[in-house]
Formats: C-alpha cells, sequence, structure tokens
C-alpha cells in the first residue's frame, strides 16, 4: 500500500468566501494524499466546507492558495473526464436519457460512443445491478438505483479518483448501506481512489482512513 | 455526434416520449410565420406577374409613343425591326368611344389594330371565346366577354358607334349617324377591368372614327423571349427621333407597379414580426429550459463539458427548431399555394359569396408567382432569428459556473 503512486494530492489549500463585506475562511489549509485503491472518509459539521473541498480536488473550482495534482501533475479541467468521477447527493442524471444512455454519457464527452463503450455501459450498468433496466429513464427508477446509475457513470471511463459527496444523503437507511457497499466494493477491485464524503459513522468506518473537516483543516 | 449536439437533440426528443409538445410548439411558431411570409410574398408577386404579362401581351414589351400622333409608322416599324432583340412592331390607335346596343350606352376604350401584323405582337387568338381575329375587318369590332355581357350582345349583332369627332361635328346643324358596326367576335384576358372595357377594331376604323387619316398613336414592339426589355428600349430610343419615345412596360404602367411592390415589401414586413415573436417564443423557452437545468448543466461541467460546449448544446437547439420550422412552413406554404383556389373558394363562399367576391376582384383567379430572392431572405430570415434565439440561453448556460449550479440542490 505505501508504495502505491499518488492520485491525488492537496497541499496548503485555502478557499474564502466573500459574504456581505465580511471574508470568511471556508478552507484554512488543508493537505491531503489519498494513494491509487486507497479509500478515504470525509467528515464534518454541514458548512464546515466538504462539498467546497471536493470541487477543489475535482478542479472544478479553483483554491485561493494551495495546490491540487492529478497523479503527479496540476489538475487541468481537460483531463477531468478521463481522470476522475463524481457522484452527487442528489444523482444529477440527464432526465431525457435513459439509464444506459447516462453511463455512457460520461464516453461521449471524450467522444467515444463506440461498440467497446456501449458494452462497458452495459456491463457497468449490470455491475451496479441494473442489467434489466437499461432501457428506463430516470423517471421510472427508485432513489437508490439512480444512485447506483450515477455510480456506474462515475466509474465509466475507469477513472483513478471517484469522489462522492454525501451519496446516501437522499437516500433511506438500507438503500443507502447498499450503495456504499457497492461503491467500495467496484472501487477495490478496480483498485481506484475513494474520497468519500458523508454524516454517516458506519460508512465512514467502512473506508481505510478517517479524516474529519473541523474549522478548515482535515484532522 | 459530439455529446452537445446530441444531448440538443434529446432534448428536443426526448426519449420514450412519443409527442415532443415544447419542440412542436416552438417550431411551429416558425413555421406559421414562414408558411405566411412565401404565401403573402408569392401572392403579391404573383398579381406583378400576371400584370406584366397582361399588359405584355396586350401591349408588347414596349411601346413607342409620341407626344402627339406619329404619322410615319411605317418608317419607324423599319427602323426599330433591325435592332436586336425586337421580333416584331405593330402600330396602333386607341380612344374612347360611345357605344350603344339596344339604346344601351358604354364608354369603352377602342384599340385599333393592324391586322395584317397584329398577330406578331399581341396573341389575339390565345383570348378568343367566340368568332376570330379573322373575321375582324373595317366594318367589324371584337367585344370583351363583360362588355358584351352586360349589352346582351352577341357575335354577329350589330352596335353603334358614336366617336367625340362625330359629336363634336353634331354640335353644329346637320345631324350625324353613327358608325353601325358588326360584332365578330368576343375576348376575355382574365383580368377584370380590360374585359369590362375594351373593344378592337382595325385601325382603319379607329382612324376613321377619330379623323386620324394615315397617322397613329404608338406602335407595340414585340421581344425576342429573354431579352432585356430594359437595355432594348435604351437601345430604341437611341435610334428614334428625339420627339419619339420608346417605353418599357414597367415604364408605361409604373405607378401601379410601384403600388404593388410598395404593398408587398410592406405586408412582408409586418409579417416578418410573426417570425421574430416566434424566435422570442423560442429563446423564452430556451431560457426556461436553462433555468430549469441548472444542475444538469452542472453536471455536464463535472462531467467534462466546458462552457463553449454547454453553449453550443442550447444554440443548436435554437439552429435546429429554426431549420425544421423553416421546412415545414416551406412545405405549409407549397400547400396553400397549390391549392389557393379551393381555399379562396371556400372562404368567399362563407363570406360574402363567390360572384361579389370575384367582382371586387382583378383577376378571375388569385395569381402567386414565387420569387426565388424572396425565399432566400425568407429562409435566411428565419433560421438567423431562432439562432439568435438560442444564442442568448445559451450564453446564460455558459455563463452558470458548475459549482455553483451543483450547489443549487
Ligand atoms: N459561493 C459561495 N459564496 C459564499 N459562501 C459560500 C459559497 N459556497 C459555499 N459557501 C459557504 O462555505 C461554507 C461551506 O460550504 P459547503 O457546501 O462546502 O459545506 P458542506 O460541508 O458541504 O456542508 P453540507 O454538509 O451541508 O453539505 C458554508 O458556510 C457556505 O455557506
Ligand atoms: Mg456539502
Amino acid at each position: 500500500m505505501s508504495n502505491a503512486a499518488v492520485i491525488l494530492s492537496a497541499q496548503g489549500l485555502r478557499k474564502d468566501y466573500l459574504s456581505g463585506d465580511r471574508r470568511i475562511a471556508v478552507l484554512r489549509g488543508v493537505d491531503l494524499e489519498v494513494k491509487a485503491g486507497e479509500s478515504v472518509s470525509i467528515r464534518g459539521e454541514s458548512g464546515s466546507g466538504k462539498s467546497t473541498l471536493l470541487h477543489l480536488f475535482s478542479g472544478l473550482d479553483a483554491p485561493d492558495a494551495g495546490v491540487v495534482t492529478w497523479a503527479g501533475t496540476p489538475a487541468q479541467p481537460e483531463r477531468r473526464a478521463l481522470f476522475l468521477g463524481m457522484v452527487f447527493q442528489s444523482f444529477y442524471l440527464i432526465p431525457e436519457l435513459d439509464a444506459l444512455q447516462n453511463v455512457l454519457m460520461a464516453g461521449r464527452m471524450l467522444g467515444r460512443v463506440g461498440e467497446p463503450e456501449r458494452a462497458r455501459a452495459a456491463s457497468m450498468l449490470a455491475k451496479v445491478g441494473l442489467a434489466e433496466r437499461a432501457e428506463h429513464l430516470p423517471s421510472q427508477l427508485s432513489g437508490g438505483e439512480r444512485q447506483r446509475v450515477a455510480v456506474a457513470r462515475a466509474l465509466m471511463n475507469r477513472p483513478q479518483l471517484l469522489l462522492a459527496d454525501e451519496p446516501t444523503g437522499n437516500l433511506d437507511e438500507q438503500t443507502g448501506d447498499a450503495v456504499i457497499e457497492l461503491l467500495l466494493d467496484l472501487c477495490r477491485e478496480t483498485q481506484t481512489a475513494l474520497v468519500l464524503v458523508t454524516h454517516n459513522a458506519a460508512h465512514a468506518a467502512k473506508t481505510g482512513r478517517q479524516l474529519f473537516l473541523h474549522e478548515g483543516v482535515l484532522r | 455526434m459530439p455529446w452537445y449536439l446530441y444531448l440538443a437533440f434529446k432534448q428536443l426528443f426526448p426519449t420514450g416520449r412519443r409527442f415532443p409538445f415544447f419542440t412542436f410548439m416552438s417550431g411551429l411558431g416558425v413555421a406559421v410565420g414562414v408558411m405566411l411570409l412565401v404565401v403573402s410574398t408569392s401572392v403579391m408577386g404573383g398579381f406583378s406577374y400576371e400584370i406584366r404579362r397582361m399588359i405584355v401581351d396586350t401591349q408588347g414589351e414596349i411601346q413607342v409613343v409620341a407626344a402627339g400622333t406619329i404619322d410615319n409608322a411605317d418608317e419607324i416599324i423599319a427602323r426599330i425591326s433591325k435592332v436586336p432583340g425586337v421580333v416584331a412592331a405593330t402600330p396602333y390607335a386607341q380612344g374612347t368611344v360611345m357605344l350603344e346596343y339596344r339604346r344601351r350606352p358604354v364608354f369603352p376604350l377602342i384599340q385599333g389594330v393592324d391586322l395584317s401584323r397584329v398577330n406578331r405582337v399581341i396573341p389575339f387568338n390565345r383570348y378568343m371565346l367566340a368568332g376570330s381575329l379573322d373575321n375582324l375587318d373595317d366594318d367589324s369590332v371584337i367585344l370583351s366577354s363583360q362588355l358584351a355581357a352586360s349589352l346582351g350582345a352577341m357575335v354577329g349583332s350589330k352596335v353603334d358607334i358614336f366617336s367625340p369627332l362625330l359629336l363634336e361635328k353634331s354640335n353644329g346643324d346637320e345631324i350625324q349617324l353613327p358608325r353601325t358596326v358588326r360584332i365578330a367576335g368576343i375576348f376575355e384576358i382574365g383580368h377584370q377591368q380590360l374585359d369590362r372595357s375594351v373593344v378592337i377594331a382595325s385601325i382603319r376604323l379607329m382612324q376613321e372614327l377619330y379623323g386620324l387619316k394615315d397617322s397613329v398613336h404608338g406602335i407595340n414592339v414585340r421581344l425576342a423571349p429573354g431579352a432585356d426589355e430594359f437595355k432594348t428600349a435604351a437601345a430604341l430610343n437611341a435610334v428614334l427621333p428625339d420627339d419619339r419615345r420608346a417605353l418599357t412596360w414597367f415604364e408605361s404602367n409604373a405607378d401601379f407597379q410601384h403600388i404593388i411592390r410598395f404593398e408587398k415589401y410592406m405586408v412582408a414586413f409586418l409579417l416578418m414580426f410573426i417570425v421574430v415573436v416566434a424566435a422570442l417564443s423560442i429563446m423564452s423557452s430556451l431560457l426556461i429550459s436553462v433555468v430549469r437545468k441548472t444542475r444538469e448543466i452542472g453536471l455536464l461541467g463535472a462531467l467534462g463539458g466546458n462552457p463553449r460546449q454547454i453553449a453550443a448544446c442550447f444554440c443548436a437547439q435554437g439552429l435546429f427548431l429554426g431549420l425544421a420550422g423553416t421546412a415545414v412552413g416551406l412545405l405549409l406554404a407549397w400547400l396553400m399555394l397549390t391549392f389557393r383556389d379551393q381555399i379562396v373558394q371556400v372562404l368567399a363562399r362563407l363570406t360574402v359569396g363567390e360572384e361579389v367576391f370575384r367582382q371586387f376582384y382583378l383577376f378571375a383567379k388569385l395569381p402567386s408567382h414565387t420569387v426565388g430572392s424572396d425565399l432566400v431572405f425568407i429562409i435566411i430570415g428565419a433560421i438567423i432569428s431562432s439562432t439568435l434565439a438560442g444564442l442568448v440561453p445559451a450564453w446564460r448556460a455558459s455563463r452558470l459556473k458548475p459549482v455553483e449550479a451543483l450547489r443549487n440542490e
């Protein structure tokens, strides 16, 4: 484990928000290293900056100070689709597309929609247990099923890193447990690094490393 | 297909939805606008075109006229026949007379034509309903159809003609007898005004009625098909004496042509606003869709899409609605123009009745002439305005920051 490649590295991340004329320091120097195959959970109070931190990790937002590197090179938006996958609390499936097309969308963003990609999308759906639901629209799926489609989509391009922001926040306990099991299994199987933001102590306990975000720093 | 085009298509035609209502309604606005523009410009263009055809058929493309009368018609005809593009020329004399049949007077315009050569300039035989131009001599006339109908006169009937000259003379003490002539035929051009008020006679009869001796009022000139009438008119003016002028059909009817042209552009200008409204409705529905899809737009960013691609996704929807709406509009316009007579019949029957309708109408049938450049203008205008309509929502979408869009939970 210790000699595995560093997939995600963050050093001295700071992020301030202006609230009126007051400057609120949400992140005050976050350092983190995640290696291939490793799983890390981050907990913290609501408003402590967990989502903000994940957005910095994903390169969707830029830090006020500090650097994020992906597998040793600085984060760049063009690499995002290939390098990492994301799962959110509210699934964010595209309502006009069926389950298979939602998964395939990740490949489409890279301009890859050939037969191999279709087969890959179908096998990802099968892996999350939705082989039979490939042609169903998001509106025809339950919350847990939608989140599983989102997981399949996040892993579609074989990313090196998976960022999950409270993926069970909108699910009941049992369904949530199942989604977390699935997430951990799939990441372990493919040696994908996982950063899981959660409020659930039991879910956090299943990850390799458990961190807390408190007063702007990770502990 | 790039993902943003795929997504644009899917947003217009969502999987599993049999009838894409939003797409249909947005496209319909453009289609109706395009249809009305094409139909109206075609019908207005049809009026111009038909009027030109009738004028050219009855006068030739060019008329040579003089301030007074022309007394050396043969010499002038010989001269203009040599000009390239000129096929034939024939003299005419015309004027108003009083024509009486069974004590009913009418005041038609008599057109005196040279029987030996008029056929090469004016295809009268095409318009004859009864009788024939061959039966016309110096003691007979040909009546237009509605004139004959209103008098109740038929081929073979005798009518009396009182010329201004005759009326002038009878101011003295002697009583002048009218000129009695036979009706040799009846013609119909299809233009209400002409069919109500024109009489054809031989030029010798007309010269006699008006006391013209050998002189004429003008010369009708027929051009070869495809010859440019304005250029030929200029060439004719170069060989004509200064007091003779060659006028094209357009110049001799300029006021009327200008009014029709003005009306055509006026109508097109007003109807253009339908396309503008359609584009605005596309814009508002796409804007609503951008707001409604804020989080998905954030997700597209998270999946790796860049702002330009996201903008293209919405722009493409505007472009597609414009293209599809225009295509459907052209099809509807074609259907409407093809079945315009049936449509007018139904409308007339539902409102004032067919007879009344026809009376106030210039033509027996609704004319239509579609000009290619008008079509191109309408098509490009509709497509550009719907694409512009897509641009505003696209700009909004591209400015959404994924982070903020995703926070919008
Ligand atoms: N665009 C912004 N402008 C101002 N303040 C912001 C902005 N985005 C986030 N914040 C603030 O930053 C802090 C951290 O927000 P963040 O969403 O990261 O918290 P979180 O830990 O994910 O909370 P939760 O557990 O409720 O999801 C909050 O106080 C929030 O109000
Ligand atoms: Mg959060």
